[in-house]
């Protein structure tokens, strides 16, 4: 089955184009574009071929009978959707990454990250799952601390403990489960069967609030993104958080759905404090890609309100959000990359009259600036639109209160665009030559349409999105 | 009567023959590929005392795997004949079956390695030496008090151990158990192993730590469980409350060291911590399952990170982990299997270690003790700092310094076996799980 060679083939050609290819050689680099489409096409094969509703069999592989640890490949309509924006990702990160220095191992990182992510995606074994949640640490890792910014030995240590103290939490909740169920197949484990459900959950809601991240777990993130090289920012967010907010529905809403009701007010309350705290903190920083990073923060915050409502209208609005939010924050962490590495600030002081020397760059920047703070007419707008309404539903009118956050991104969005896009251009933009490689302007492009396209036409991404919650339509999950 | 202890036995003896010859090195790794041979087709060991079962006769051969490696490794001619003697030996005691069996392997083995690490060429490996030699007495001494105590209380030494033990024999089997603690490093009878390990030379540090010391796990465990298992009530807190302070000790010591032998050293004291909560999950029926497959995993990293100190020390001239900065650039090759060796230790999946852990972790929340794998889970947690800050030194930082590099075509094969010892047990857990 070609499930499985999907996940490790990647791993092992990671290792092989590591040892044989040294420096700046660019096969590695080819060879994962063509990988990455390959595996969009795969994604995008599943949909014509999932069932109405359940999961779609890939087969088992690897069976250990005794310990039920058998590698059980399955997709359903949410992990088919969570398959196909990885690959897109995937293949902008690599557009992204043209020039970037020591290709050969860069690339060879990505790759095995593409391994184990699609891995992450399509285990429906819990042990497995893990298996592959923790295999994707290792080229973060790397990734963030060879190619990362000043401080990036700090940031990629820190990525790696915090993260990996969530991972052992997240452990023991497993095997709580498997030993109270007596399996670690994630489709026969029914909450009933668990005798110690609270504990389980708490584990489990915690060791994902740091994937996500939730405030207060969220520490480790605006390090993380800060440091690290402007791609791998767009993979830390567009797929890594999207990686945590999965396991949070998966594993803490469908599966323990007693509990998660009552425990939804702290989902909740945890969610608004991350999106009011980090929206108030965007506004206070003048460090160009630390705003960006808590606006990513604010922006996973209103995922997590949309999934504490638990219902068919919350959880498609967290995944249209989830959507959106990688393709909004992915283009501006590129950006501050990019004049980061030309300009060598990070300081938004430093700039200002970008539009003059760079036009088509600030005009991407200035739509997904737009889209962040949800301007009609751009996929920001849908999804804060539809979060809006359904936890309005869920839990009464006074949530009106997330406009406040929509209004907040308004002033720091807005701000910045006058220190960084126009105002009196800096010393520093003046001597600088903005020119950028064209597989990178490519990447930019391909992330403005995507904006632009499912903002007119939401309705190209609802279509499969709603089928992903069927079970909650009749409030039949509960 | 030919048996895979017998082929051990007499290719040591023959080999003092072969000493300044090049045929001393082909003539060991064929008397070890004859002895798996013999392992594989089950061959007894034709001596009474001794036992049989597919559970052992998987660690043999992997036993004898790692032998391999390490021979085709090691350039010393002593070394490679006391490694052939120590294969005897850990064949004797992972098979012994009664007390006295037990006691005769045990101390043959605590013997040779005495015997081994005593080659000595430096001050340091002196200090270790004569370190692991008074503590090697003094586990001895005590294991004969305890076996004094067991024979007074009316034990049988030539059956196995007695389950339902009258006070005397429980206080003496007590009492072996605390001389056992000294090989199996439990903290507070750690403090020899933390020296041994960083000063002896490391090829002798990689026989002792890994390959000595699971052999004893092994050996320990089928011996002592059924009376464990039997004085549940007061053996299981016991164990409990050694295995937290040794993985938590051992763990914050590694992080706090700058030595890479040290710190591996110490690593190795962490993980006596984790195989003892599986001794202490003993009611799960994965407790068996967890402790062979945490000393499978063990015996593949920990040598292969041993080995791979000899070859940094004896060929580069780094011991520290300062000195190891940007070593990834001088020999990629050497710096990833090692980064591998590491990451399994740390317990990252698709590596053996992960498993290993993973597998007796599960026992111990089988048998209830949740919050004890929570504690060994952040305790793993912890130790991920310092293998990743290893990694970080050579990955991520300049290079310190340029050696002339002399070839060791053999101590990569050697790793390379290792490597994929490690890689196969991550991922093909059917191979352990199959046999019970």
């Amino acid at each position: 089955m070609i499930a499985l060679e999907l996940i490790f083939i990647p791993i092992v050609l990671a290792f092989v184009l590591a040892l044989f290819f040294r420096g700046d050689n660019s096969i590695s680099k080819y060879i994962s574009l063509v990988l990455f489409t390959y595996m969009l096409q795969f994604s995008l094969g599943l949909f014509s071929q999932l069932p109405e509703s359940g999961f779609l069999e890939l087969g088992t592989f690897l069976s250990v009978e005794k310990f039920d640890f058998i590698l059980t490949l399955q997709v359903d309509m949410l992990s088919s959707i969570m398959l196909t924006l990885t690959s897109v990702l995937l293949i902008l990160v690599a557009l992204s990454s043209w020039s970037m220095k020591n290709q050969a191992l860069y690339y060879s990182l990505l790759i095995l990250f593409s391994g184990a992510i699609f891995g992450v995606f399509m285990s429906t074994n819990l042990l497995w799952f893990f298996i592959f949640w923790e295999l994707t640490l290792i080229p973060m890792y790397f990734l963030v601390g060879i190619w990362g910014a000043e401080r990036r030995i700090y940031a990629a240590i820190k990525f790696f403990l915090y993260t990996h103290v969530a991972s052992m939490l997240i452990l023991l909740a497993f095997f709580l489960i498997h030993k109270e169920s007596g399996t670690f197949e994630i489709t026969l484990i029914k909450e009933s069967m668990l005798a110690s459900p609270l504990l389980i959950w708490w584990l489990l809601f915690i060791g994902f609030a740091v994937k996500m991240p939730i405030f207060p777990f969220h520490t480790w993130l605006p390090d993380a993104h800060v440091e690290a090289p402007a791609p791998i920012s767009v993979l830390l967010a567009g797929v890594l958080l999207k990686m945590g907010a999965y396991a949070m529905i998966r594993l803490v809403i469908l599966l323990l759905p007693q509990t998660s009701q009552k425990y939804a007010w702290i989902i909740l309350t945890l969610g608004l404090i991350s999106l009011f705290y980090s929206a108030f903190m965007a506004i206070y920083e003048t460090h160009l890609k630390k705003m960006i990073a808590y606006s990513s923060i604010s922006h996973m915050g209103l995922v997590v309100i949309a999934i504490s409502t638990m219902s068919y209208e919350g959880l498609g609005a967290a995944l249209y959000e989830m959507i959106g939010h990688a393709f909004i924050i992915s283009p501006l962490f590129l950006i501050a990359g990019f004049l980061h590495h030309k300009t060598g600030s990070w300081q938004m002081k430093d700039m200002g009259g970008l539009m003059q020397k760079a036009p088509y760059l600030s005009a991407i920047f200035v739509l997904a600036g737009f889209a962040a703070l949800g301007l009609p007419g751009t996929i920001g707008f849908v999804g804060e639109l539809t979060i809006l309404l359904s936890t309005i539903k869920s839990f009464g009118l006074w949530m009106a209160i997330i406009i406040v956050a929509s209004m907040l991104a308004s002033g720091y969005i807005i701000w910045t665009f006058r220190r960084v896009i126009y105002g009196q251009m800096g010393k520093i933009v003046q001597e600088t030559n903005f020119k950028m490689n064209n597989m990178e302007f490519l990447a930019l492009i391909i992330f403005a349409f995507f904006i632009i396209l499912f903002g007119i036409f939401p309705n190209l991404l609802f279509e499969y999105i709603n089928p992903a919650f069927a079970q909650f339509q009749l409030g039949g999950a509960l | 009567m030919i048996s895979s202890f017998s082929i051990f036995f007499l290719f040591a003896l023959l080999s003092i023959l072969l000493h300044r010859t090049k045929w001393l090195k082909p003539f060991a790794l064929m008397g070890i590929v004859l002895s798996s041979y013999c392992t594989f087709n089950n061959i007894p060991i034709g001596l009474s005392g001794f036992f049989e079962s597919e559970n052992i006769k998987l660690f043999e051969l992997i036993l004898e795997i790692v032998l391999f490696a390490i021979i085709l490794h090691e350039d010393e001619d002593i070394t490679i004949t006391q490694i052939l003697f120590i294969g005897a030996s850990s064949i004797l005691l992972l098979q012994s079956d009664t007390i006295v069996s037990f006691v005769i392997s045990f101390e043959s083995l605590s013997l040779i390695s005495v015997v081994l690490v005593s080659s000595i060429k430096t001050k340091e490996q002196a200090q270790g030496a004569i370190k692991m030699f008074i503590a090697g007495g003094i586990s001895t001494a005590i294991l004969f008090l305890g076996l004094v105590f067991y024979v007074m209380g009316g034990g049988d030494l030539l059956q196995p151990i007695i389950t339902k033990a009258n006070n005397i024999e429980q206080v003496g089997i007590y009492i072996m158990i605390i001389g056992l603690f000294y090989k199996l490093t439990i903290v507070p009878f750690h403090g020899w192993a933390a020296d041994t390990y960083a000063l002896v030379r490391d090829t002798h540090a990689a026989i002792l730590s890994a390959v000595s010391k699971t052999v004893v796990v092994l050996a320990v465990f089928h011996i002592f469980s059924p009376f464990l298992l039997q004085n549940i009530d007061f053996s299981v807190p016991v164990l409990v409350t050694f295995a937290i302070v040794t993985m938590t000790l051992g763990n914050f010591m590694a992080l706090f060291s700058k030595n890479l032998a040290r710190i591996l050293s110490y690593s190795s004291i962490a993980h006596a911590g984790y195989i003892l909560l599986g001794f202490a999950s003993i009611k799960s029926e994965f407790a068996n399952d967890g402790i062979l497959y945490i000393s499978i995993a063990y015996i593949f990293m920990q040598s292969a990170g041993f080995l791979t100190l000899d070859i940094l020390r004896k060929n580069y001239n780094i011991s520290t982990l300062k000195e190891l900065s940007g070593f990834s650039k001088q020999n990629p090759l050497v710096a990833f299997f090692f980064t591998v060796q590491l990451l399994s230790l740390a317990g990252i999946p698709l590596l053996a270690g992960f498993l290993g852990k993973a597998v007796v972790f599960y026992a111990g929340v089988d048998a209830g003790l949740w919050w004890v794998v929570l504690i060994a889970l952040l305790n793993s947690a912890l130790s991920v700092g310092y293998y990743a800050w290893i990694i970080k030194s050579i990955y991520f930082d300049t290079l310190a310094k340029k050696e002339i590099i002399k070839p060791i075509y053999l101590a990569i094969v050697a790793q390379i076996i290792l490597f994929a010892g490690t890689v196969y047990f991550g991922i093909f857990a059917k191979t352990v799980f199959n046999i019970q």
